[in-house]
């Protein structure tokens, strides 16, 4: 299947800093034919469509929506999730740099759906550099009468605030970290309030929905997955960058029909917790049903070193969990260290048997999703390069004392 | 008010709207370990010793944030969860001083009791210790914070029941750590005749600094050949 542009259709084409470029690209007119329909009826739209969330989780964007429009009370929150942190990713970047507008329209509809006055676009600390283009894309937009307030709160620099609940903890002032759920954001989110949280690619979606209608949308991609979804590809590969594919199509058309990748040995898609699927199975499609994550895909090339790549990533985790749930504080930790004997040839054939045990118990007991993901890399590689794990315990190298 | 009816451990059980499986298990008599849950304290669901199984759910939840809805199928003690709960105990012992024998609190310690009931022996897991010096500058709370396993009991007794709000968890990951304002050692005056933190905490980590003229009373045991 061909590369298709939905969500980036405006990259490139409007000048991000200039409110009349966009609303000569139809920029607004989704939002001024949603306010012509009732708040149920657009989310019914969002329903029929099958839209599900480009975070990651691809939890049914409509449903989400229903549920936060049902929960009583007034005061309700829409909030933007351009926390980008997962290893490898830089689409919500190239969205933000280019198109911001159709993002807050996203965001204005969304707002008008649930009926919320206030909405945030939580956006990462690495990212200061676009909260002036950000800053004025709102007040352009506001300009042209969005009811609804948008806010634009940074982060510090945690990975785990990309994580809805951390996230929220992090707008309201405290520590970022994650909550027990139930109960759920659409029922008690922000400040205990009726929230919805969303992906930034995720409403980027909706004014073409609300544009094209919901049987348009759900025209393209795979029965469970409608639709495209935007793909950051970074490591070995001739031509690193963001390529919008429809939902479905596999993997071997984007690594290396499109980016260039030669001689791949293993690609991590979805990031530091997400899935690593060796080049046998690079034919696999790229949907919600299979493996997608949040759009992160770095490819590995035969030069590489299993080991290696799975240790980084495992410190990598270990330094971002927030510290709250035990499986995770430790487990992390301990899976570093482990990792850490293997790379200095210091492995031993038991250490195998307690990864997986650890793999277990912490992928079903953590708190939050990156406790629960976060042996995702290491469960992978031991399935699929166990013998890179058998050689670094025969190689030996250093003698323990 | 509506009954809610679930099966915890295959026992047909009702319980009213808004409580926790926790709660329900425990009325009827059915025990699942905790540790940073004190029915006294705001919840957390930290600890994740108190995990349960239940049928439908992708992951194991736990027990004591959970509330129950109707026709729920509960499993606390199957091999899944026993095995989850294990793992998190022998985690939390590995990265524990460990020096049980020398410690004031080993005989009322909740970490101990729960470890011994869930037959935690040594720790398969070789991680660093955690290690800080001992915070003794208090006259009245001596804090030893390489005991400490991060329930932050303390921190919501102090917050929530002692009104004092002095306590905060500080760094990420690993190295989380409760601390007081910027990570400096305790010494404030609102401590005074309080110990209230010193009875939430199951572990050795609080204690009441020990005076040379409270010696125990008795002979102290002599090993003689």
């Amino acid at each position: 299947m061909p590369e298709k542009r939905i969500v980036l259709k405006n990259c490139g084409v409007i000048d991000p800093k200039n409110i009349a470029t966009y609303l000569a690209a139809d920029g607004l007119k989704a939002w001024q034919k949603a306010r012509q329909m009732a708040p149920e009826k657009v989310i019914e739209e969002v329903k029929a469509a099958g839209l599900r969330g480009r975070g990651g989780a691809g939890f049914p964007c409509g449903l989400k929506w229903e549920l936060a429009r049902k929960s009583p009370g007034d005061e309700k929150y829409v909030i933007c999730n351009a926390d980008e942190g997962e290893i490898g990713t830089f689409k919500d970047r190239y969205i933000l740099e280019n198109d911001p507008f159709t993002l807050i329209e996203g965001i204005a509809i969304a707002a008008y759906a649930v009926g919320a006055k206030q909405a945030f676009i939580y956006l990462r600390a690495e990212y200061h550099h676009l909260l002036d283009l950000l800053t004025s894309a709102v007040s352009q937009s506001h300009e042209q009468g969005l009811e609804v307030n948008i806010e634009i709160r940074e982060g510090a620099g945690a990975y785990v605030c990309g994580e809805e609940s951390a996230l929220m903890e992090s707008i309201e002032g405290g520590r970022g970290e994650a909550r027990y759920k139930p109960p759920f954001p659409p029922n008690r989110g922000l400040w205990q309030k009726p929230t919805i949280i969303n992906n930034v690619e995720t409403l980027m979606n909706i004014p073409r929905i609300i544009l094209n209608g919901a049987g348009w949308f759900s025209q393209t991609g795979t029965e469970k997955s409608k639709g495209t979804k935007v793909f950051s590809v970074s490591g070995d590969v001739a031509r690193p960058g963001v390529y919008e594919l429809i939902l479905g199509s596999p993997l071997r058309e984007l690594v290396i029909d499109l980016a260039g990748a030669e001689k791949v040995k293993m690609v991590q898609i979805g990031g530091a917790t997400g899935r690593i699927v060796p080049y046998t199975m690079i034919d696999t499609p790229l949907s919600f049903e299979t493996i997608l994550g949040a759009g992160s895909i770095i490819v590995y090339d035969e030069s590489r070193d299993t080991i290696d790549i799975v240790y980084r990533t495992l410190e990598f985790l270990a330094e971002e969990s927030c510290g709250k749930c035990s499986p995770c504080r430790e487990g992390t930790e301990a899976m570093a260290e482990i990792l850490a004997r293997f790379d200095r040839g210091e492995g031993r054939e038991k250490d195998i048997k307690v990864l997986e045990e650890l793999a277990r118990a912490m992928s079903i007991s953590a708190l939050c999703g990156l406790g629960q993901a976060a042996p995702t890399p290491v469960t992978d590689s031991l399935q699929y390069f166990r013998e890179d794990y058998a050689k670094r315990i025969k190689q030996g190298g250093k003698v323990r004392c | 008010m509506d009954e809610i009816r679930v099966t915890i451990d295959g026992k047909q059980l009702s319980g009213h709207p808004g409580m926790t499986i926790l709660e329900l298990a425990r009325e009827n008599g059915i025990d699942i370990p905790t540790l940073c849950y004190r029915p006294e304290l705001s919840l957390l669901g930290a600890c994740r010793i108190c995990v349960v199984e239940v049928e439908g759910s992708r992951t194991l939840v736990g027990s004591c944030h959970t509330p129950i809805t109707p026709g729920m199928v509960i499993h606390t003690h199957s091999p899944k969860v026993l095995e989850t709960r294990k793992v998190i105990v022998e985690l939390l012992l590995a990265s524990h001083c460990g020096a049980c024998f020398m410690c004031d609190k080993a005989n009322i310690c909740e970490l101990r009791q729960v470890a011994a009931e869930l037959e935690v022996g040594l720790p398969r897991f070789e991680i660093k210790k955690r290690y800080y010096p001992i915070e003794d500058v208090s006259p009245y709370i001596e804090r030893n914070l390489s005991k400490c396993v991060l329930c932050r009991r303390c921190v919501r007794a102090c917050r929530q029941i002692a009104k004092r709000d002095l306590f905060a968890v500080a760094y990420r990951g690993f190295d989380a750590k409760v601390v007081v304002d910027s990570d400096r050692a305790l010494d404030k005056e609102a401590c005074r005749d309080c110990d209230i933190c010193i009875s939430f905490c199951p572990t050795g980590a609080l204690s009441k600094p020990r005076k040379l003229s409270e010696e125990k009373k008795g002979k102290p045991l002599v090993i003689t050949s």
